[in-house]
């Protein structure tokens, strides 16, 4: 299939969806589902308020906190399980456990340890998160050949190299896949914690919901969906800048 | 991996931890419970530090447990969610099974609406709720509503990309063999799609475990939901953190049971 045609039957798929909400959302009427020509022009004006983004910063912000220091942690752990079988035994059954544990559930204990503040953003982006950085780079350490570690000792590199130049190297891609669905489930787990406790960016979903339109929910679900998309393509091309082989290692996986 | 790489092995010097570690860990169904306990020991010893308020031990949880298990709340209110889990389940199968074989098989379908479920994909599902408070209220068809969308795209791309990347080989044979269409679908891809399918229904009903007790604490507080909601009021850490825990461990004896049937099934599939 050329690339032009693929291009083609994108747009049309889009326009279908778009169309087909349009005809539903015109006849449920702005209270059940907006329709996307009123979203667009609701867009712009909760865009030019302005109200919408400096929230969504800030929820961003302490997002970014819960979600750095997973990968600050996650990464190295996951790589030391995959290379090193007594800590894969240790921490393996609790990282399956937390990978599975739902972000709603913890929120009320959560909020007992750490009250409403930013703390507990923070540590649920974190819990949320650091399960799959750290399967993911598990997977990758699991993973690396041991004839490419024959071939280090066999040109006698030192530890130190090896780890410089092998094995990083055959790790980074699945760092990078790891942070991207760590990310995913960073903004779901900090969407959940705002809209439970009601504020931040989540809080501000909820509300309008209560709402008579539907207009406005939809147009902060489509701020949403551009940031955790735009994030997704920034950290993929910061894959194949940093490693030129990440793409081919990621299809091959 | 090939012979070749276990013959040119560099004798192991010295530390004997290394070899004993790689001793012990030969044996997942002794060292997984005992690293269990350690956690919980460690997990012990850090909640005797904090308030009780704040943080139960493992030894309050559990005493919580069995006292609610007894008294028979905690698995009736378990009981009653799991209904509009396995509800909501099903629905998102019977949904989402066909439309990615669609997706996974079909070219053009494929490009037109990749697009689209990527994007809805990356929604965090839980902002529907406001849309389900709409459309549904506040009880049983809201919570199937939510267990229903919080789980369809994960089973959506799953069995999509893999009906897509069902061996081009596989279908080759069928082909050479002159097998009709229905030979084809029956004989071939549906053998061939039964891992993936698997691997969409595992995922799929861990979410759904999710998004069970998420519904009952983001609509009216009911079953589990409420219990939790009941002991946040009284400040009965023990109580919720028993919550968590026995649902973390359904779900994670969900996904393991699944892999277990798998590996039973189809034993020439199980990678790891």
């Amino acid at each position: 299939m050329t690339k032009k045609r693929k291009l083609l039957l994108q747009c049309t798929g889009i326009f279908i969806v778009l169309a087909v909400w349009e005809i539903i959302g015109q006849h449920l009427g702005e209270l059940l589902l907006a329709p996307p020509s009123l979203v667009v022009i609701t867009y712009v004006e909760l865009f030019l308020e302005g109200e919408m983004l400096i929230e969504l910063a800030k929820s961003l912000r302490q997002m970014l906190l819960g979600y750095g220091l997973a990968c600050v942690i996650g990464m190295p752990l996951g790589a030391v399980m995959g290379r090193v079988r007594i800590i894969d035994a240790l921490f393996h059954p609790w990282i399956s456990m937390i990978v599975v544990t739902s972000v709603a559930a913890l929120l009320p204990v959560f909020i007992l340890i750490f009250g409403t503040g930013f703390q507990l953003r923070a540590a649920i982006v974190f819990v949320a998160s650091i399960g799959y950085i750290v399967l993911t780079a598990y997977h990758g350490a699991v993973a690396i050949e041991s004839r490419y570690i024959d071939v280090s000792r066999s040109f006698s590199a030192s530890k130190v190299d090896q780890y410089k130049k092998v094995i990083l190297p055959a790790l980074f891609p699945f760092l990078i896949t790891g942070a991207r669905l760590g990310l995913v489930h960073a903004i779901r787990a900090m969407v959940v914690a705002e809209m439970f406790i009601i504020t931040g960016y989540g809080g501000l979903i909820f509300q309008t919901g209560l709402d008579i339109s539907t207009a406005p929910i939809l147009a902060y679900l489509a701020t949403i969906m551009i940031v955790s998309i735009g994030a997704n393509v920034i950290l993929r091309r910061i894959g194949q800048k940093v490693a030129p082989w990440y793409e081919a290692r990621m299809r091959a996986a | 991996m090939e012979e070749s790489g276990k013959i040119v092995m560099v004798p192991k010097t010295g530390w004997n931890v290394k070899a004993f570690s790689q001793n012990i860990t030969k044996y997942p169904h002794i060292v997984y419970p005992l690293s269990f306990l350690f956690g919980l020991l460690v997990w012990e010893l850090v909640a005797s530090q904090l308030p009780n308020v704040v943080f139960g031990s493992p030894s309050r949880v559990f005493i919580h447990i069995v006292n609610a298990t007894i008294s028979g709340v905690l698995p009736n209110a378990f009981l009653k969610s799991i209904r509009h889990m396995l509800l909501g389940l099903g629905l998102s199968l019977a949904v989402a099974i066909p439309l990615g074989f669609l997706m996974g098989r079909n070219e053009t379908v494929f490009h037109m609406f990749d697009p689209v479920v990527n994007a809805i994909f990356s929604i965090p599902s839980i902002t529907f709720v406001p849309f389900l408070i709409i459309w549904f209220g506040l009880f049983f068809e809201a919570r199937v509503a939510l267990v229903f969308v919080m789980s369809v795209f994960d089973v959506l791309v799953t069995v999509a990309a893999g009906a897509r990347n069902i061996e081009p080989a596989l279908m080759n044979v069928g082909r050479s063999f002159a097998a009709g269409r229905k030979d084809m679908f029956f004989k071939v891809m549906i053998p061939a799609s039964l891992p993936f399918m698997f691997t969409a229904v595992r995922i799929g009903t861990v979410r759904c475990i999710n998004a069970m007790i998420t519904a009952e604490l983001f609509f009216a507080a009911v079953n589990l939901g409420e219990y939790m909601e009941d002991a946040s009021a009284f400040f009965d850490a023990p109580a919720m953190l028993a919550v968590v825990f026995l649902l973390a461990v359904f779900g994670l004896g969900a996904q393991e049971g699944i892999k277990w049937a798998e590996a039973r099934l189809f034993p020439w599939h199980v990678r790891d």
